[in-house]
């Protein structure tokens, strides 16, 4: 039993639980007609994600994803040490996604768009082949500045700043 | 007759010609972003053809419309990321060939796909527009709301044996469809005062979220470049060949891609899913569906292909939109004074005319295209991965923000991102909560009208012909895995 509550596929179940429920109770302020079909939905789908977690914990083998849309063979983790090492990259690329997009929230996308080249061409590119990276992100960023900001008409310079 | 004659000699001209090879190339190359899809591509293409003709603006619009969707096709394969929700089903098959080293067929079979689905939805289109028209006015919004259940409940077929997650996931994105004012009432509801949401979830970030930001973000952790995970080997022709191989299937994906088309509101991403599941079913291999068999790229491309011109009859003659990219489409031709509607077959007759003969052209080009370019835009698989989730994250951010010019809509993808990243770590896959998404207003608003015309009665829902097989072929895709692993485990007990 505790073993199936270190799963992420039981957590997300549980997670759902309270958005179904949340999303039941906060309707029931809205006018009939408004609230009928979202909490209609909530307690169908609170019913069917319990039955899914019954279906859970009542087996007896490992849980395992089943993903036929997107591709999940990196995500399966074979050892400690790899487990480590992906979840430092998954957070160093949630690092540079957030800054970068501060970045371009404080002074427009194309800062945004130069942040994320550079940052993870330093950050997930080797060191022999980090000079080389800087140019492609600089050359990426300027691509970007004339197909979206000059062809398309897109404010790439637009931010809270000015 | 006439009006097509005069049409084959308007697209001819230099100027629609040199606007339809545009329309085409810029297409497959909005398709091959990941995260850049038609409406992204129209949206952002609107301010350089808005000075023009109204009909070469169109042919220019309609060949982007339809070309990304090949170029989605080939991010589907290689890179796992569908370019529009159109794309979805092309992946289950897709991507494993491409794993197999059979890339380059996936991608041949696609660009055929393109040529024979296109050109057979496009001349079906063009000699029963009328009757396809009359036949979609006979949907009631009790029909409209049992066709957007049996394209859910289809889940069932696309999530392999985890229909109760796959429902669930749908179910969330319904819900999600139901944020912001209420169609019927008016009313505000579960945006928690936040203005961005107000008009609903925008369906082109959450896309962008859900499937580039996803890929990003499993690309990231991976730390691996994405040629590894997608060998291109195999000829493109090796895939024209193999697609000919499978006439039978061919029919039926064109049959399945034009009669989803017509319905309005029921888009291409139901017409690949549709055509897939069919072919499944078809098969005496089924088990090889979902793990790369050429088949299953075959039936749903050529669907998807076929659709778009049936697409195009609700949207053009009723006025309602079959999908994400239909409605951008037609807030296009409104844009140049073509206002949708049944007259708009006699008023403007040479227009409409000869955007369908464009389109029919178009299917050929992405063809010559396909084969000869196709193979240069797989490069982006070659690309180490330090640039690419850069580049994915970028484009798609950029896509996203480009609709509105608001940074709250990359927010929106991001957020959106993490949920597709936290669903894939848990076990379910995006596509039913997109499915949802995109379907949710339309089952919302016929649940209601539904209602409304009974009078509160739920016997609507039944009473008409249309209504009791939608019904049926829906009770049979839900039961169907479950009696199919029940007649599995029979047979396996005989034996």
């Amino acid at each position: 039993m505790r073993e199936k509550f270190k799963l992420t596929e039981v957590w997300c179940k549980i997670a759902l639980i309270f958005i179904f429920s949340a999303c039941y109770v906060l309707a029931i302020p809205f006018p009939e007609k408004s609230r009928q079909f979202p909490q209609l939905l909530a307690v169908i789908s609170l019913v069917m994600t319990v039955i899914a977690l019954i279906v859970d914990f009542s087996r007896k083998d490992t849980l395992r994803g089943e993903i036929t849309g997107v591709d999940d063979t990196e995500l399966k983790v074979l050892d400690a040490k790899t487990k480590k090492a992906r979840k430092r990259r998954l957070y160093q690329a949630w690092a540079i996604i957030l800054v970068s997009t501060g970045v371009g929230f404080l002074g427009g996308f194309l800062f945004s768009a130069l942040c994320f080249f550079a940052a993870f061409a330093l950050v997930f590119g080797s060191v022999e082949k980090r000079v080389k990276n800087m140019i492609i992100a600089v050359a990426l960023t300027i691509v970007v500045y004339f197909v979206f900001g000059r062809t398309m008409g897109v404010p790439l310079l637009e931010g809270a700043l000015w | 007759m006439d009006v097509v004659l005069q049409a084959i000699a308007f697209v001819f001209q230099w100027q629609n010609l040199a606007a339809l090879a545009g329309g085409t190339i810029y297409g497959i190359i909005i398709g091959v972003l990941p995260g850049l899809g038609p409406s992204a591509g129209m949206a952002l293409a609107l301010p350089l053809v808005i000075k023009w003709d109204p009909a070469t603006a169109l042919i220019f619009m309609g060949a982007l419309y339809k070309c990304s969707n090949y170029g989605g096709s080939i991010t589907a394969i290689l890179v796992n990321t569908p370019g529009d929700a159109s794309n979805a089903a092309t992946i289950l098959d897709g991507h494993p060939m491409c794993q197999l080293g059979r890339g380059g067929v996936a991608l041949g079979l696609s660009a055929t796909s393109a040529m024979v689905g296109g050109t057979i939805g496009m001349v079906c289109l063009i000699s029963s527009a009328p009757f396809l028209a009359d036949f979609a006015l006979r949907f009631g919004p009790a029909e409209y709301f049992l066709t957007a259940m049996l394209a859910l409940s289809l889940i069932a077929a696309v999530v392999q044996g985890a229909t109760i997650k796959g429902l669930v996931a749908a179910g969330l994105g319904l819900l999600l469809s139901t944020v912001g004012f209420d169609v019927i009432t008016g009313e505000l509801r579960y945006t928690l005062g936040w203005a961005p949401i107000e008009d609903g979830v925008p369906l082109i970030q959450a896309l962008v979220g859900l499937f580039a930001v996803t890929q990003a973000l499993v690309l990231a952790e991976s730390g691996e470049s994405i040629s590894r995970l997608a060998r291109l080997s195999g000829g493109f022709w090796e895939g024209v060949r193999t697609y000919f191989r499978y006439p039978a299937s061919i029919v039926r994906a064109s049959l399945i891609g034009l009669f989803v088309g017509v319905l309005p509101a029921v888009g291409q991403s139901s017409a690949g899913l549709l055509a897939w599941a069919d072919a499944r079913r078809a098969s005496k291999h089924p088990d090889t569906f979902g793990k790369g068999d050429p088949e299953g790229v075959l039936a749903s491309e050529t669907a998807t292909n076929a659709c778009m011109p049936g697409d195009l009859v609700c949207t053009i003659a009723l006025g309602i939109p079959g999908s994400v990219g239909a409605a951008i489409f037609l807030g296009v031709m409104i844009i140049f004074g073509i206002i949708p509607g049944p007259l708009v077959f006699t008023e403007k007759a040479d227009v409409i005319y000869s955007l369908f003969v464009a389109l029919v052209l178009t299917s050929f080009v992405v063809f010559i295209i396909g084969m000869t370019v196709g193979r240069r835009l797989a490069v982006v698989t070659l690309l180490p991965n330090e640039v690419i989730v850069p580049l994915i994250l970028v484009v798609s951010l950029l896509g996203s923000f480009a609709i509105r010019n608001a940074m709250p809509d990359v927010m929106i993808s991001l957020a959106f991102g993490a949920l597709g990243y936290v669903m894939l770590k848990g076990g379910f896959t995006p596509i039913p909560l997109l499915l949802g998404l995109v379907l949710g207003e339309m089952v919302e608003t016929n649940y209601h009208r539904a209602l409304m015309i009974s009078g509160g009665s739920y016997s609507i829902f039944y009473s008409s012909i249309i209504s009791k097989i939608l019904i049926l072929l829906t009770v049979l895709s839900l039961a169907g895995p479950y009696l199919g692993s029940f007649w599995k485990t029979l047979t396996q007990g005989e034996k």
